[in-house]
């Protein structure tokens, strides 16, 4: 059997180990042999969004010793895949990493979930760097409808969530504003889907803190066990 | 010179204001929602947008790349043209400049139209002081000097006032009462800046470009103010940022497309003005004197290094447009000039790091603006440029550089991040205390640490 290594990121393996679970399970549905490689911890972005490169290099040097450049990394993260695989060769001068996000690995690889999601509504929201850097938009949709959903467009789908790492915490009010507009968008179909733990944190967080009837799921927990799980 | 400089907090504290106010919530979306829309209706009928980017980009490029001898190829050809060019190297001087022009021309009233750099060099209140009464004839920037307040948008200053709010200062402006329906206000404009036309002694205008083979300054308008304020009034002076200009009218051709479709979604804007030295011998129109102010005001410190790149925007608003940071925190937030993605690069690179330290942090880093600049400026790579130097230069507080030193430790081995989320989830009743937990907390609920992914696998594989 072929062999992926599975990234969890480090708010993956803290926050959310449940939708990381998720995604080792299509991955093994997919019929892949899933490595968790021990040491890997993080992959730096959170310092390097905020400016600091050498706080960045540090913990992104521990990606360099987890991963080998043999077998495919595969993350159910949009911005870590995007940092690992743009960022951080850059940052630590060395050669790039065969990274892929969940969604556009399991496209390439003729993926089909099972319909977990039979007859119904969600919306899908795009991870700014999923969307812009690694222009992977198709194939977390292409999977939900396959999966049985019916995917419902967000209005003005092009904008961010309001995570954005540190932005989140230097100017909560704008941050939780836009948040509020996203979960607004998402009321129709009760149901948002999203494939960044950093999106999930934040949506998910302030849904909880207004009450808002609209669930927050990570895109491999709707794929492996549907968005009611 | 207005006050450029942004203390940390301010920009939090505008937009905190902002949010709260839902009249300006609602402007916000529905003009930012109309102008990019227009923006790419525009496109697309367009073919081959990529390769116009492309060709835009290097047009800038070259002349940024060798401004020295595009200002030197402008001055030659505007003084042989009869014109007269003054370089500024700061705002005051500027300033000085433009006031020194309308004390010696006896001129007591002077019709501008929209200008950036005239904001970004404070022209009204110099104005003001050598007793030259500045009047603005852009409807946009008319409403806000009735209101007394700066522009919150680079193309369209008032986009925060509803038609309510403008059929008021109209009122008021003109002793008279003017319906809030936009064909009486614009009449109401009208009759009220007629006469500043007709009157002013001094135009005062910007310039979208300057076209270094032939001198020409271009105006772009819509409302035609533009052409009455340089051709009307015996003296006209245009205000340039001095990175404005491009190799010849060819290459202002290309740019043209890009800047009415990115601005306003327009194919071209209503008025183009090229206006190429002042009246000569024999001509029945323009004025006496043309004076082109040329400002570097910081710019050249953008000359050489990583951010020359900023020095190509051609001011279209684009890239507020599409911010989602923009949209709901307004344009005061950034400052009294330059607002969303573009400001925010901008501002800190003419005044300084240490006076804006909050720009650079002002942005979700979503890469909207880099999506929807025409003439592909990397803007939120070079905020996250501007956030390194930040913690090189030392800006960054220390208590924010402690914090990454210390989560950079913990996380550089799998034994210290086995440590440090342990202790965390010791720790977790307490996270929303203190520090960013606390911030975080206010308006989200923290997510729960338990049992971590790794703690479910045993080594390696399973």
């Amino acid at each position: 059997m072929p062999s992926v290594q599975l990234f969890a990121t480090c708010l993956g393996d803290l926050a959310f180990p449940q939708a990381v679970a998720d995604a080792e399970t299509l991955l093994r549905q997919a019929g892949y042999e899933v490595e968790f490689p021990a040491r890997q911890v993080c992959c730096g972005q959170p310092a390097f969004n905020a400016g600091h490169r050498a706080a960045a290099r540090r913990v992104a040097r521990s990606f360099t010793r987890a991963f080998s450049r043999e077998l495919p990394v595969v993350v159910p993260s949009g911005s870590c895949a995007t940092m690992a695989s743009h960022y951080l060769p850059e940052l630590l001068g060395v050669e790039g990493y065969e990274v892929w996000e969940l969604s556009a690995f399991l496209v390439a690889f003729g993926f089909r979930p099972l319909p977990r999601n039979a007859g119904l509504r969600v919306a899908y929201h795009d991870s700014c760097h999923m969307l812009r850097e690694l222009r992977i938009a198709a194939e977390p949709r292409r999977l939900l409808g396959a999966s049985g959903a019916e995917v419902v467009p967000l209005p003005r789908e092009d904008l961010c969530c309001g995570f954005g790492g540190t932005f989140s915490v230097r100017q909560p009010e704008v941050s939780v504003a836009m948040a509020d507009d996203k979960l607004a968008g998402g009321a129709e179909t009760g149901t948002i889907v999203t494939a960044d733990p950093g999106c999930l944190m934040h949506l998910r967080g302030r849904a909880e803190k207004v009450g808002s009837q609209v669930r927050v799921v990570h895109l491999a927990t709707a794929l492996a066990r549907g968005v009611r799980a | 010179m207005p006050e450029l400089a942004q203390p940390p907090e301010r920009f939090r504290v505008i937009a905190r204001g902002k949010l709260g106010d839902a009249h300006t919530q609602a402007a916000l979306d529905e003009s930012t929602d109309r102008l990019r829309s227009h923006r790419i209706d525009a496109w697309a009928d367009v073919q081959d947008v990529e390769e116009l980017r492309e060709r835009a980009h290097a047009i800038r490029m070259q002349v940024i790349d060798h401004l020295d001898e595009h200002v030197d190829r402008f001055t030659a050809a505007l003084e042989a043209r009869g014109g007269r060019v003054f370089f500024a190297r700061t705002a005051d001087e500027a300033s000085a400049y433009v006031a020194d022009v309308c004390t010696r021309a006896g001129a007591k009233l002077a019709a501008k139209s929209k200008s950036m750099v005239s904001e970004e060099i404070g022209l009204n209140e110099a104005l003001d002081a050598v007793g030259v009464t500045p009047v603005e004839t852009d409807l946009g920037e008319y409403i806000l000097q009735l209101a007394g307040e700066h522009p919150v948008h680079i193309i369209a200053p008032a986009i925060e006032k509803t038609a309510e709010d403008v059929a008021v200062l109209l009122s008021r402006a003109g002793g008279e009462d003017v319906p809030a329906e936009l064909e009486a206000l614009t009449q109401a404009a009208r009759r009220q800046l007629r006469e500043t036309f007709l009157q002013a002694d001094v135009g005062i205008t910007g310039a979208n470009f300057g076209v270094s083979s032939t001198g020409s300054v271009c105006l772009v308008t819509n409302e035609g103010n533009g052409r009455l304020v340089s051709s009307l009034p015996r003296v006209h002076v245009a205000l340039m940022g001095m990175e404005r200009l491009v190799p010849t009218t060819a290459d202002l051709a290309v740019l043209l497309k890009l800047l009415a479709r990115s601005g306003t979604g327009q194919k071209l804007t209503v008025y183009t003005t090229l206006v190429t030295g002042p009246r000569r011998a024999g001509e029945q129109d323009g004025p006496e004197e043309l004076h082109v102010v040329i400002l570097d005001n910081g710019r050249s410190n953008l000359l050489r290094g990583r951010y020359r790149e900023m020095l190509a925007c051609i001011r279209c608003g684009a890239c507020l447009n599409v911010c989602p940071v923009y949209r709901k925190a307004g344009g005061a937030a950034y400052g009294p000039v330059y607002s969303g993605p573009m400001g925010a690069v901008l501002l800190p690179l003419l005044v300084g790091l240490g006076e804006a330290p909050s720009l650079p942090h002002a942005s979700s880093l979503c890469g909207a603006c880099t999506e929807a600049c025409p003439v592909k400026i990397p803007l939120h790579e070079l905020l996250l440029d501007l956030r390194r130097d930040l913690v090189q230069e030392g800006v960054a507080s220390r208590w924010e550089r402690l914090g990454f030193s210390l989560w950079s430790w913990a996380w550089s081995s799998v034994l210290g991040y086995r440590a440090a989320t342990r202790l965390a989830r010791l720790g977790q009743p307490f996270a929303g205390v203190l520090g960013p937990g606390r911030v975080w907390s206010a308006g989200r609920v923290l997510p729960r640490f338990g049992r971590r992914f790794r703690d479910g696998r045993r080594r390696g594989r399973s």
